[in-house]
């Protein structure tokens, strides 16, 4: 389904927004919010993670990835979220995001 | 989270009681009596919450948004059929409707290969058709993702992306019936309310139109003989008995029937393997071709005991398990608690149809010391579970032979 007029006004508030309006035969539903944040850190890339991934997902997608995910699988990631989902990430900002995610859940963790 | 936290742990002790007798809570159910907030999956980096969401009892979440539940593991052996409650949930999109009409709800079929494009409400769906009903297993296609080695990317899945429940609904041929297929018609798409969030890449699925209309496809309305959970696709789900669980679109709202193949993002690149035989390639490699994922491989897993149990030494146990395949149905389980030296073969519970659970079990006395239980199942055309892990870079179709480590004193 494509609601993106919908969700363009929705996407910041849907955790909360999901509350009954107690329609009869509707089935409403409220989402727990998100059990786990990004990682801080004094990288560059961690805000503008901030800013631009968990706007749309939970920070479990890059947190709970295998330790020996690799650089190029960060960058692909990123690059996907901007060619397919439209995500609207600067260009300019990507090898920051690709930084911090591969440093801090990624094959480049400090030991 | 008190209440959430008081469940879990009542329903782990009255489950714990089976397991128990069977010989021990393994590691499993001593972690999560301890903190039951937490678990930790046998993987690094496998710290997982557990979490109670809407119609579900505390399952462990994979990602909080969208959501994405697992089963805990300990639920496949209080029964054959999954409580809707404990089925796992996968969502690929963050864009999920805070709320869902089932009165109002319609389906539209369309496409460039039908003749007449129609709508069907629910109402219509339920009384204008003759319902079918199936038992039938749906399964993650990256169920068991964050076992493979080396790792893949991806969901890191423990076992419990799987779920057997009684389906109840029309065949999806009828329906389609009604829209006169025009010759042309190559393959049929399928869309739910669930959209993504900024515009691409809605979750859209495909199916060859031989198998769209091979009457056991489906439009499911009651699952386990209630209303499908909402965040299982309330309130009609697409039925694909034997695929993996990728093709079961939830919240179905439109069915296209079209002239070429579909070749969405969630058709291509995502949800391919490897185009060989054992959809596998080397560790590390990239495959030279790949196809759209397909039917489920042969699996079997021992539920009773959990790995790292200890048994009584001397003291008979009943090992029970489930074991499942793509659709010809398991002929044979076979077992070893030598790590794989010895076979026995183990007795088969009621056969509950080819896309059921099958339970299974044995008899197992063990001397003192380290044992190493596997099982083996076979399908009723040859198939079996792989001996050594089979790997492809996407981290699906996990069918390797389970070890279950265990120790008798």
């Amino acid at each position: 389904m494509n609601c993106k007029a919908f969700i363009v006004a929705k996407v910041s508030a849907l955790v909360v927004c999901a509350s009954a309006t107690g329609l009869s035969g509707a089935k409403s539903i409220t989402l727990p919010p998100d059990g786990v944040q990004l990682t801080a850190s004094a990288l560059p890339g961690y805000a503008k993670a901030q800013a631009n991934c968990v706007a749309c997902h939970s920070a479990e997608y890059m947190v709970y990835q295998p330790p020996n995910a690799p650089r190029p699988y960060w960058d692909a990631m990123v690059k996907r979220m901007k060619m397919v989902f439209n995500a609207p990430v600067d260009d300019a900002d990507m090898p920051a995001i690709v930084d911090y995610l591969v440093k801090t859940y990624g094959n480049e963790q400090a030991k | 989270m008190p209440d959430t936290t008081n469940r879990l742990r009542r329903r782990l002790l009255a489950g714990g009681a089976g397991a128990l007798a069977a010989g021990g809570l393994g590691t499993f159910g001593r972690a999560a009596l301890a903190q039951a907030s937490t678990i930790e999956l046998p993987m690094a980096n496998g710290k997982r919450n557990i979490v109670a969401y809407p119609e579900k009892r505390p399952l462990i979440v994979l990602t909080s948004r969208p959501p994405q539940l697992e089963t805990p593991f300990e639920v496949y052996n209080d029964g054959l059929i999954t409580p809707n409650d404990a089925f796992f949930v996968r969502y690929h999109n963050a864009g999920i409707p805070p709320e869902i009409d089932g009165d109002k709800h319609v389906i539209r079929i369309g496409g460039n290969a039908v003749g007449k494009p129609f709508q069907l409400t629910m109402a219509e769906l339920r009384t204008q058709f003759k319902p079918i009903e199936v038992i039938a297993v749906n399964q993650c296609s990256g169920n068991s993702r964050g076992h493979f080695s080396p790792r893949v990317t991806g969901g890191q899945l423990s076992n419990g992306a799987m779920g057997n429940a009684r389906w109840v609904g029309v065949p999806l041929k009828d329906v389609l019936a009604r829209a006169e297929l025009k010759n042309s018609a190559r393959q049929v798409t399928f869309d739910g309310l669930d959209f993504a969030l900024l515009g691409g890449g809605d979750f859209v699925k495909s199916l060859d139109v031989n198998h769209a209309m091979d009457g056991e496809v489906m439009l499911a309305y009651q699952m386990n003989g209630a209303e499908i959970p909402f965040l299982n696709g309330y309130p009609v789900k697409l039925i694909v008995p034997g695929y993996y669980g990728t093709y079961w679109v939830k919240h179905l709202s439109e069915i296209q029937v079209v002239d070429q193949v579909y070749e969405g993002f969630w058709m291509k690149p995502a949800y391919r393997v490897p185009d060989n035989d054992c959809a596998c390639v080397d560790p590390g490699t990239t495959p030279a071709a790949t196809r759209p994922i397909g039917r489920f491989t042969v699996r079997s897993f021992i539920t009773s005991v959990q790995d790292g149990a200890r048994l009584r030494a001397g003291q008979q146990t009943v090992v029970r398990g489930i074991a499942f395949d793509g659709g010809q149905g398991i002929r044979e389980v076979a077992y070893s608690t030598d790590g794989g030296q010895i076979w026995r073969v183990a007795k088969l519970g009621q056969d509950m149809g080819r896309y059921s659970f099958r339970e299974f079990t044995f008899a197992f006395s063990p001397a003192p010391g380290n044992h190493d239980l596997r099982v083996r199942a076979w399908n009723r055309s040859g198939q079996s579970q792989a001996m050594e892990a089979l790997w492809q870079p996407a981290g699906y179709m996990r069918n390797v032979v389970e070890s279950v480590k265990v120790t008798a004193a």
